[in-house]
């Protein structure tokens, strides 16, 4: 396998899934993308793999999307004076990237997401769709999106938080802690950070002791429950948000983000998108 | 014999509720309105005396205010709460007969079909206003009751004193409005476990199992409030509505919709309800004893002996 920006490796029946763009905090481009969904089905046909880990390299789990990339730039808004693409062309895109999400949760094996440092956006999807959310304490939870003018399209923030939870989250923008992230419900435990490796561990271990056709179906049967209580219909009502959260235009007020990001750096435009939200939704 | 409260279909095309309420020119008097900053609006439901309960002016009032903030452009946050010690204490059961706040009383004879469109409109109140298409903020003191519970759980967000108190002795929380409680929803949520949600719980209870966003001293809840609102306010609006039009569609999608469709129906069964000898009955009560004799009453009969 390419182990440009990701490491898929299989070591005493554990398939490990190393996202690896540590100087860009894991940040997920094109190339990484497709050598995840590369990794899961590989992952998927081994029978020498129980459980899947997936975990980051470096000082975060993932930042999300790698927003310079050009799987955002497909994605964005039309600027005013910009053409907007095809509304067949952008649910193509769309639909593509949220389904993915939609498989790997029905991936017919454990999947465990090990969460250190920021887990955001996307990287928090990745995070939610596993079987196993175990983070450090310390990991840093959340999804900006809304300061950016964007939908954050994974429909499990409502199953796993409850309405109310979710629309805080999801509307301010906030992170929290992984502390937080566990007594809300949104992931498995948080342990102190020297503990995770081994918390993970010791988990995938008791796993790996289980029948796999009894945990292949045990997943299933949950998922088919969920599925069936609108999860299925969820996913792809997401991808018609997403497309008519693409299609409106950016007015003066909204985020901009993006023209900031070209004029002054990614740096200075993440600064400047959170500046105003210092001190409030505490 | 048909009395005349009618039954209407609400389609696609017809208004909801607010948008129907006429606020040019109106003199706000049970539920006053004020924009606190250019893009931030308040209701404030005026009636402390009657701890704020809904009677028909009171909502009148209300869906104006909401119509009044939708139309404003500037405005993008509602800020909605109740004067006095009380956030609201439901539809006020003492308000005259041919109001359409109290249940109907037996004794008018109404048809099931009068009933069935009371309800909708009803409970279509609670409807709109999780549709509404800005943010909504309840901010919650003292009591929270019935339909201003449902009302609350209408809202994006709630802010609640910490010793508000939702719901009330007698009144089970897993009974009409249960069905529609949106904080509930959806029932798989980690933080919800039927049998231990109380008849009636603290904001900070509240708080603990999702279902009120913050619990703070009752003295800090004007400026939490606040904060939060102005915190939204500088969120592009456009951006806020498409997802909460996405959260609000993906709860349909569980079946949501089709709950407050029960909604209606579990109200109109409520309306045919017989009293045992041994139970607590509500028109009896309020001949015999009054409104606050019916609540004690209520409160007595649902607290556990010895």
């Amino acid at each position: 396998m390419d182990n440009k920006s990701l490491i898929y490796e299989v070591k005493d029946n554990i398939g490990w899934i190393t996202l690896n763009r540590p100087k860009k905090l894991n940040a997920m481009d094109r190339a990484m993308l497709d050598e995840l969904d590369k990794a899961f089905t590989l992952a998927e046909q081994d029978l020498d793999v129980k459980v899947v880990i997936i975990k980051g390299a470096g000082r975060a789990f993932s930042s999300g999307k790698d927003l310079s990339d050009e799987v955002s730039k497909q994605s964005f808004p039309a600027e005013p004076g910009e053409r907007q693409a095809f509304t067949k062309d952008l649910m193509d895109v769309q639909r593509r990237f949220d389904r993915r999400w939609e498989y790997i949760s029905n991936v017919a094996k454990p999947t465990i997401a090990q969460v250190h440092g920021y887990c955001l956006g996307t990287g928090a999807f990745l995070a939610m769709v596993c079987d196993f959310t175990i983070a450090a304490d310390d990991a840093i939870f959340g999804d900006p999106s809304v300061r950016m003018g964007m939908l954050s399209g994974m429909p499990l923030w409502l199953w796993l938080l409850g309405v109310k939870k979710a629309k805080e989250l999801v509307l301010t923008g906030k992170y929290i802690p992984g502390k937080e992230a566990e007594t809300l419900g949104l992931i498995t435990k948080s342990v102190p950070a020297p503990r995770l490796e081994q918390e993970v561990l010791d988990l995938a271990e008791g796993l790996k002791l289980l029948h796999s056709d009894a945990l292949a179906l045990a997943k299933d049967g949950i998922n088919a429950v969920m599925e069936s209580r609108g999860v299925g219909a969820a996913w792809r009502f997401t991808t018609d948000m997403q497309l008519i959260m693409q299609s409106k235009r950016n007015r003066d007020e909204d985020s901009r983000f993006f023209r900031i990001a070209e004029e002054k750096g990614f740096k200075k435009a993440l600064e400047e998108r959170d500046a105003p939200f210092e001190g409030f939704f505490k | 014999m048909p009395t005349g409260f009618g039954w209407e279909f609400k389609t696609q095309y017809q208004k909801c509720q607010w948008e129907a309420a006429e606020y040019k020119g109106r003199q706000y008097t049970d539920t006053l309105y004020e924009k606190v900053t250019e893009s931030i609006a308040r209701l404030t439901f005026n009636r402390p005396e009657r701890r704020n309960a809904f009677n028909d002016s009171q909502f009148s009032d209300f869906h104006a205010g909401l119509h009044q903030a939708n139309d404003d452009p500037a405005i993008k946050v509602v800020i909605i709460r109740g004067a006095g010690p009380a956030f609201g204490s439901g539809h006020d059961l003492s308000s005259p007969g041919q109001e359409e706040s109290p249940p109907i009383n037996p004794k008018l004879n109404p048809t099931v079909i009068d009933y069935y469109g009371l309800e909708r409109r009803r409970c279509g109140k609670h409807e709109d206003i999780m549709n509404f298409p800005k943010i909504t903020i309840a901010q919650v003191q003292g009591a929270c009751v019935g339909a201003h519970e449902i009302l609350a759980g209408a809202c994006d967000f709630i802010i609640a004193a910490e010793n508000a108190m939702l719901g009330v002795r007698g009144f089970g929380r897993m009974s009409l409005w249960a069905s529609n409680y949106h904080g509930q929803w959806p029932a798989g949520s980690s933080k919800f476990h039927a049998g231990k949600l109380l008849p009636e719980i603290s904001g900070k209870e509240a708080e603990a199992v999702g279902l009120v966003n913050r619990a703070v001293p009752f003295e800090k809840l004007d400026e939490e409030t606040l904060k939060w609102a102005e915190g939204f306010s500088r969120l592009p609006l456009e951006t806020l509505v498409v997802i909460k039009e996405w959260f609000n569609g993906m709860m349909d999608i569980t079946g949501f919709g089709a709950a407050q469709r029960l909604h209606y129906s579990q109200h109109l069964q409520i309306q045919y309800t017989r009293f045992r000898s041994d139970e607590v009955n509500f028109y009896k009560m309020r001949r015999d004893k009054g409104l606050k004799g019916f609540i004690a009453g209520r409160e007595q009969a649902s607290t556990p002996k010895g």
